[in-house]
């Protein structure tokens, strides 16, 4: 290696080392980019895939699954346990449907799968807990984050971008799914359409009436 | 016993030996307890400033601002479990931090830090310096042996190979301080320097102070000179056996080293506790500002620059460091003790 007088001049005077302290030096005058966690939160945008929740039904007041067993397929770490079960008329009904939080890795595939979406993955994050148990979880547990979720949310409806995935061919995707809205989240439905083709009935539990899910995501669509 | 005279040396002009006797003692506590909270808190300065460098906050949670974090970690590390390796050197491993702090922390007692205020005002202050600070090493090289551990081992090798290295450019880049103020006394020499009218030796040694500083930073193995302990190849380096108590000793010891050579640059560089004659004629009130306060102003700018550095440059790669030694600074200091020689014979 030749060393040129130019280098040594550089060397001797500290360029570099001056040009980088100077750099240092200009940082530490700039904003840092920490958020300090619990009392400042970051901003979430859309897309952020959080806390597993089920939409639920304005009008019927339940889930709008459907037992087509897509998620619990697709899930490439397995955590989604569906059970699918006659009441006594001998129409199914959800059963058991289980999602194993701890197991899963948050990819979505559930969510962007479900024909009528049904499914969605909250922009909540905060829910450790000391206890397996509180992050296992059930059918009405995942109704549950959707009413914990919608009670923090400022909005009259509600859509996730993940229900209709960019690039997918909108033809070929289920009808409910392809003429899904965002959901309106109070009880007064916005949408007057959506008031006309659903039943006028109020949202009380008439459970064995009506296999929730199946028969009201038709109506949707 | 002929304890008077001993106290003599010391060059305190009380006749009462009792009262010198109280006198050394009430110094000795004032500077050991403004030393250990110097030391804790430019840990916290560190750490601030690194973290506001890298576009962090850094600590922000014990107390306003971190300010405890200091204190949290000293209790931490106080509770925390002594372990001593098995196949180590029991004896050397238990003497090694001891010998370091000791190095370090009695080195702060030839320090001016205001005027009448140093603990031992003797006549050969800057060799009690260097010899303190050389003794320091041992402590590493000690620590590196004794653990039975190679990243230790290693990090002992280093250390010793860099302060014989830089040690010798680190005392002869202060010959020309010596030779400009013909003493040793670090009190005479922030003296010497009040006679010129800029009051500093920082001018006429300009060359003499970037080599102090350099070697300075290789003299307490600082960044980016930190091969004893460097973090990503020797895991922690000569000190990586060492937990607890024992682990905070070597810690106190190389921040108290740090402090101890800033006072050094600004006692010979920076004129003390003093301000330049100049200076002081334009603004006469001035005068009312105690000394401490330049003093300490000087070392914590000081200091500042370690931490600057520190977030700023990478490591040497060790041929460097040690080419850099003995092939650049040793002729460089030598070449200012001679030019330094000339002028002022000529002057």
């Amino acid at each position: 290696m030749t060393v040129t007088a130019k280098d040594i001049v550089r060397r001797a005077l500290f360029i570099d080392t001056i040009k980088g302290m100077t750099l240092t030096l200009k940082m530490m005058f700039s904003k840092p980019v920490t958020i300090q966690y619990p009392e400042q939160k970051r901003k979430i945008y859309p897309g952020f895939r959080g806390k597993h929740a089920f939409v639920r039904n304005v009008t019927t007041g339940k889930e709008k699954c459907i037992m087509c067993m897509k998620c619990s397929n697709i899930c490439p770490s397995q955590c989604i346990y569906i059970k699918k079960g006659r009441d006594a008329n001998n129409k199914p009904f959800l059963e058991q449907y289980d999602i194993e939080a701890l197991r899963c890795i948050y990819c979505g595939y559930c969510v962007e799968v479900c024909p009528v979406c049904a499914l969605v993955l909250t922009e909540e994050f905060g829910y450790v807990s000391t206890s397996k148990d509180d992050i296992y979880f059930t059918k009405e547990r995942m109704l549950k984050n959707w009413d914990e979720f919608v009670a923090k949310l400022d909005a009259d409806e509600y859509w996730n971008k993940f229900w209709r995935p960019e690039g997918v061919d909108t033809s070929k995707m289920p009808k409910a799914k392809r003429e899904q809205a965002p959901v309106p989240l109070r009880t007064m439905p916005a949408r007057p359409e959506e008031k006309k083709q659903q039943d006028n009935e109020p949202a009380e539990q008439k459970p064995e009436d009506k296999t929730a899910g199946r028969t009201q995501s038709k109506e949707t669509a | 016993m002929d304890i008077s005279s001993f106290y003599g040396f010391f060059g305190i002009q009380y006749t009462n030996i009792y009262v010198q006797i109280i006198i050394m003692l009430i110094k000795i506590v004032i500077v050991f307890a403004a030393g250990m909270l110097h030391v804790a808190y430019s840990t916290w300065f560190e750490r601030k400033i690194i973290g506001h460098m890298q576009v962090r906050l850094g600590p922000m949670r014990t107390g306003y601002h971190g300010l405890l974090q200091p204190i949290a970690d000293g209790v931490k590390l106080f509770f925390k479990e002594d372990i001593i390796p098995s196949s180590g050197d029991k004896v050397v491993f238990q003497l090694a931090p001891m010998i370091s702090i000791f190095a370090t922390i009695s080195a702060l007692a030839v320090i001016p830090f205001y005027e009448g205020f140093v603990i031992a005002n003797i006549n050969v202050g800057l060799l009690y310096l260097f010899a303190m600070s050389s003794l320091g090493a041992y402590g590493i090289i000690m620590s590196g042996w004794s653990s039975n551990s190679k990243y230790a081992f290693l990090g002992g090798l280093r250390s010793a190979a860099q302060v014989v290295s830089y040690e010798i450019a680190l005392a002869l880049s202060l010959v020309g301080v010596m030779m400009l103020s013909g003493t040793l006394n670090l009190v005479q020499i922030v003296e010497a320097q009040q006679k010129l009218w800029y009051g500093m030796y920082i001018i006429p040694q300009c060359f003499a102070y970037i080599i102090f500083m350099i070697c300075a930073f290789a003299e307490t193995n600082r960044t980016p000179f930190d091969l004893p302990e460097a973090e990503s190849e020797l895991v922690a380096g000569y000190f990586v056996e060492y937990s607890g108590m024992r682990f905070a000793l070597f810690f106190l010891g190389e921040y108290t080293a740090m402090i101890v050579m800033s006072c050094l640059a600004v006692t010979c560089f920076w004129g003390g506790w003093t301000l330049p004659p100049a200076i002081m004629t334009a603004f006469p009130f001035l005068a009312f500002v105690p000394g401490v306060v330049w003093f300490l102003l000087k070392v914590y700018c000081h200091l500042f620059l370690y931490y600057w550095v520190r977030a700023t440059v990478p490591r040497f790669r060790y041929d460097h460091l040690m080419s850099l030694g003995w092939k650049v600074l040793i002729p460089l200091s030598l070449a200012n003790i001679v030019i330094t020689a000339i002028v002022k014979y000529i002057s």
